[in-house]
């Protein structure tokens, strides 16, 4: 399993003749993708735009993209990983069986052409929203189209990209890239950064009711978490930063009001193809920003006493 | 002599991470130095006496009593000894543990068995998630031992194990055998959805149908003679497999294809009272 072979948009701009948009609904959730990036802009290699793009839809309805798609394939809800096992089999030469196809929604032939298609693409793009990581089999989803992506490269040129959904969550992944290593879940305790999804994500943590305090940035937990995992951010002291009043600062038990990221406060932001861009704010805030807060918290913390123990030289020999 | 007793006084607030919890550790102590041992809760470190009620000095054995569900990292990379839970256990039970035994009378957590190379584990209740599984960007899971579950598991058990033997009595969820390199993994109650997915060797042996993914082509129905084998060492531990002639065979489907792999899965079709 390798990890995500990616380019930016400006690549798919100018180079991608294949794109395949796989559990997302961009006309909808990502209006200017196809106008500024995926379909009908003219790149340096693809001279005549949209006529020289072949796209390609996965989904398990019929959504307002696949107007916009060359070729839409419904595929059978939760039958993405068996989907892309057959693809992942197709593209290797591998015999499937056209009855053990059927279980996807889709026909062999149907699933030859994509995989033949995908062959032949001078540069191709998959896309991958929601659809695919958040239904059943999550990661391994994920998992299983960006080995896709990265087995086609022995043929041509593949990348695959997340769709991310709400504000700057590449730019959570990012950071927490360059600062310890890991994307999300990391467990920072034990002074040294340990990555360990299930165990240390937020989700889970806050399921098994692990954690005796919560400090939420910027997302509203209280509006999509599971009842469980809301219940436990009721009981334990949580913390909300946040221009406005969430679901989650009414379960809290203090909300700090801060300024509006982009409106009212500078900062930067990362496009979902991980290119940090500053904001410039047009408006001022009586609010203090999120970084002002953070940093008079932790000169709170600070004073504290050190948590450390004092060495005891006779337990030790 | 008389096994090291740990009592939990109270189940702490938030997860106990207690690697020193190994008969590696415990043995050469006497029983002072054992109640001071470093936890660690969060990230402050207290002793082990703030939370277990210690008896008696180290030694080969040891006992915890109390529903130890949040203690982590009992038995962590063991050699030797044995450590008998009574209770549930938490999560990385025995990870890279390299031999001794474990036995927990109730349910253990996630992670149990995580890249082991040696030693059994024998978990009388239910199991949690990545039994015998490699850790994230680990590239090998369990690579010996035996690990041995009589309730039901989570998602992706044995996730690229090496070698050893895995066996589930109850039904398991998605992803088992995810990844695996080898070793056996028998699955007598059953399992969820994308079983062997990205197989590419070793061998799962099914009790119940399962669903398949369509990545994996059946080979042939017969009966092996080596699982015979396994049947006799596990009977030993009160696992039994369905291998009698006559009584059905079974149907060997090869895959992931979508790797390629050359990974094998049995799966036990129970003949219809005619016997072959």
């Amino acid at each position: 399993m390798g990890g995500k072979v990616t380019c930016t948009l400006g690549e798919v701009k100018n180079r991608a003749d294949l794109i395949v948009y796989w559990g997302g609904n961009p006309a909808e959730c990502h209006p200017r993708h196809f106008t500024k990036y995926t379909l009908t802009q003219k790149g340096k290699f693809i001279p005549k735009g949209r006529k020289d793009r072949t796209m390609i839809l996965v989904d398990i309805r019929e959504t307002p993209s696949a107007k916009a798609a060359d070729i839409f394939l419904q595929v059978r809800p939760n039958k993405d990983f068996e989907m892309l096992s057959i693809l992942r089999a197709l593209i290797k030469g591998q015999r499937v069986h056209a009855e053990r196809v059927a279980e996807t929604g889709l026909t062999l032939e149907q699933l030859t052409d994509f995989a033949e298609r995908m062959k032949k693409a001078r540069f191709g793009v998959l896309f991958f929203g929601m659809g695919l990581s958040m239904t059943r089999g999550k990661h391994m989803n994920s998992a299983a189209l960006l080995s896709l992506a990265a087995e086609l490269n022995a043929f041509t040129k593949f990348v695959a990209m997340p769709m991310r959904g709400h504000g700057n969550v590449t730019g959570g992944d990012v950071i927490m890239r360059w600062t310890t290593g890991y994307p999300f879940g990391v467990n920072l305790s034990r002074g040294y950064p340990r990555f360990n999804p299930g165990e240390f994500s937020t989700v889970d943590l806050l399921l098994r009711g692990d954690n005796d305090a919560a400090l939420i940035l910027g997302a509203d937990p209280g509006a999509t978490m599971p009842q469980p995992a809301i219940d436990h951010l009721a009981r334990i002291p949580t913390i909300v930063l946040d221009p406005k009043v969430t679901h989650t600062s009414r379960l809290s038990r203090v909300h700090i009001t801060t300024a509006a990221t982009g409106i009212s406060a500078p900062g930067t932001v990362y496009r979902m193809d991980e290119i940090p861009l500053p904001l410039r704010p047009p408006l001022k805030s009586p609010y203090p920003t999120d970084e002002e807060v953070v940093r008079r918290i932790y000169k709170a913390v600070a004073k504290k006493p050190m948590w450390l123990p004092p060495e005891e030289p006779a337990a030790k020999g | 002599m008389n096994a090291t007793t740990l009592t939990l006084k109270e189940s702490p607030t938030v997860p106990l991470e207690a690697e020193c919890l190994s008969p590696d550790v415990i043995a050469p102590l006497r029983h002072d130095a054992i109640a001071a041992l470093p936890v660690f809760l969060g990230k402050h470190q207290h002793r082990l006496d703030d939370f277990f009620a210690v008896e008696g000095d180290g030694g080969d054995e040891m006992v915890i009593r109390g529903d130890v569900g949040r203690v982590k990292w009992i038995g962590r990379g063991m050699t030797c000894g044995k450590i008998t839970v009574v209770g549930h256990a938490g999560m990385h039970l025995g990870a890279y543990m390299k031999g001794g035994t474990i036995e927990v009378s109730g349910n253990a957590g996630d992670w149990v068995g995580a890249e082991m190379t040696g030693g059994t584990i024998h978990i009388h209740g239910d199991a949690g998630g990545q039994l015998g599984a490699a850790y994230r960007g680990s590239l090998a899971g369990m690579k010996g031992g035996i690990i041995l579950v009589e309730g039901s598991a989570g998602m992706e058990i044995g996730m690229r194990m090496k070698r050893g033997i895995l066996a589930v009595k109850g039904p398991v969820r998605d992803f088992a055998g995810l990844q695996m390199k080898g070793g056996s993994l028998f699955l007598l109650g059953g399992a969820e959805l994308r079983t062997g997915a990205w197989m590419i060797r070793g061998t799962i042996v099914c009790g119940k149908p399962i669903p398949l993914l369509p990545t994996f082509s059946h080979a042939c129905d017969y009966s092996p003679t080596f699982l015979r084998l396994y049947d006799r060492r596990l009977q030993e531990r009160g696992f039994s497999l369905p291998h009698r002639l006559g009584e059905g065979d079974y149907r060997r489907y090869s895959g992931d294809s979508a790797v390629p792999g050359k990974g094998e899965l049995l799966i036990w079709q129970p003949s219809a009272g005619v016997p072959r």
